[in-house]
């Protein structure tokens, strides 16, 4: 939703994102860092996995 | 040389009919004037031809900077259409079949999906608040899916399918220089998207002290780093997740950008990355999906310009809906709803698949499409170019005739 009480550009002065004024700026971060680190484990583990195949 | 030439007849192209379609038909046929007034083919005839009394919009005029630097944004969006095309096709199409696929995708199909989803009296903007401030489908997904249409009729390489259905990889010969070349479209992305930016003070400007989108919302610099940065690396990172290859993990690079393109002047950096992060992940399995129905896409350009371009088109419907889509405000201005932007993923598909289809299949009845079997076999440097693009691996190095003797 429009993150102003009056859906209006010109009533806009300052953050503009949708979701400015919710929790959705902090959920999405949130989100986000865990996507890194959750890729990173996932990486470090299939490429642990293949690596072993090399180490006879 | 398919892109050299694109590219060259793209620019003349445009300028002779490509602007003028653009200004005459925001509200659709018949050319009818739009609410902002600046649309119609009245409109049109006075500013976007290049003779009469129009002309003096269409070249050097000490009282206007701003048209031809307008004019040259457009033009280089319509030949981006074409080499979004070309990479799809390579291999096996013929050079002028390909030149005026291109110029019909390039200065004409783009052009009318730009008119109703970009200019101000865009129909789709004002009657279902279409808002794709990146082009993510009218410029990507027209050209992905204009690009689809040409490759039905074109058919596969050859050696690209095995009898069983399966499919063959057909390796690029140079991964490092095709990955230069995927980075520096990434750099070119940020010229590309800033210049989706109207800025203040000029005679196309909406303000005379704020930067603008072309809808007339407001819009900074700023935004656009943060979420193109984001987006870039949503895209690989959700690319590496599932391929490990670098030429996918650069696709998903252009995912993240296109997928987050429509919203990009207002979607939050860290949401613009999981945004990014989903079309990375779903870019090879969508890839994929479509070559297991027999069609040859060589470098995947129907997928991560077509299907990722709607995908962020849709995906903005999701998350902005209650944006007034124009400056303005709801109410006076259209909104940005789901419905509206699935209308407008529709209405991108088609003026993109449409015109590809119709146009190869004309071409192939004519045998302008796809060169000769012996030709493609022997391949296209050796047929097509009087160059040795790679001398060091020998070959027939074309000879200069010596002057007779007199």
């Amino acid at each position: 939703m429009f993150p102003y009480s009056e859906a209006s550009w010109s009533v806009v002065d300052g953050a503009m994102f949708i979701g400015w004024g919710t929790i959705l700026p902090g959920v999405t971060t949130l989100i986000a860092a865990a996507i890194c680190l959750a890729v990173l484990v996932i990486g470090q583990r299939s490429e642990a996995a293949k690596t072993k195949g090399f180490d006879k | 040389m398919k892109n050299i030439l694109a590219f060259a007849f793209m620019i003349p192209t445009f300028y002779f009919f490509g602007w003028w379609v653009y200004w005459g038909f925001p509200t659709g046929l018949p050319g009818a004037p739009g609410p902002a007034g600046i649309s119609g083919i009245e409109y049109a005839n006075a500013i976007a031809w290049g003779w009469g009394e129009s002309a003096q919009y269409m070249g050097p005029n000490i009282a206007d900077q701003a048209s031809g630097v307008f004019f040259g944004a457009f033009a280089l969006f319509a030949a981006t259409t074409a080499s979004i095309m070309s990479g799809a096709v390579i291999e096996r199409i013929q050079t002028v079949g390909f030149i005026i696929l291109a110029v019909v995708l390039g200065s004409f199909a783009w052009v009318v999906a730009a008119a109703w989803g970009w200019h101000a009296d865009g129909w789709l903007v004002t009657q279902f608040g279409v808002h794709d401030f990146g082009a993510a489908g009218l410029v990507h997904a027209v050209a992905g899916f204009f690009a689809l249409g040409v490759l039905i009729n074109l058919g596969p390489r050859i050696g690209k399918f095995n009898a069983d259905g399966s499919a063959n990889h057909i390796p690029g010969h140079n991964m490092p220089l095709t990955i230069t070349g995927l980075m520096l479209i990434i750099v070119g992305f940020f010229g590309f998207l800033m210049a989706c930016v109207i800025v203040p003070g000029e005679a196309w400007s909406w303000f005379a002290d704020k930067p603008s989108t072309i809808y007339g919302t407001p819009i900074t610099l700023s935004a656009l780093s943060f979420n193109i940065l984001m987006a870039v690396a949503g895209g690989i990172i959700g690319a590496w997740l599932l391929t490990r290859d670098p030429f996918w993990m650069m696709s998903g690079a252009l995912a993240g950008i296109i997928s987050t393109a429509s919203g990009l002047d207002i979607y939050f950096p860290a949401h613009a990355f999981i945004i990014a992060f989903s079309a990375g992940l779903i870019l090879k399995p969508c890839a994929d999906w479509l070559e297991n129905r027999g069609i040859d896409d060589a470098v995947g350009a129907v997928t991560v310009h077509g299907t990722i371009g709607l995908y962020g088109v849709v995906m903005l419907g999701i998350w902005a809906g209650g944006y007034p889509a124009l400056q303005g405000a709801a109410g006076e201005a259209p909104t940005i709803s789901l419905v509206g932007q699935i209308v407008g993923a529709i209405v991108f598909f088609l003026c993109g698949f449409v015109p590809g289809y119709i146009v190869s299949y004309i071409l192939k009845i004519f045998g302008m499409l796809r060169i000769p079997h012996g030709a493609e076999i022997a391949g296209m440097d050796l047929v097509k170019v009087p160059a040795a693009g790679y001398p060091e691996w020998g070959g027939d190095a074309p000879v200069t005739p010596a002057h007779p003797a007199e």
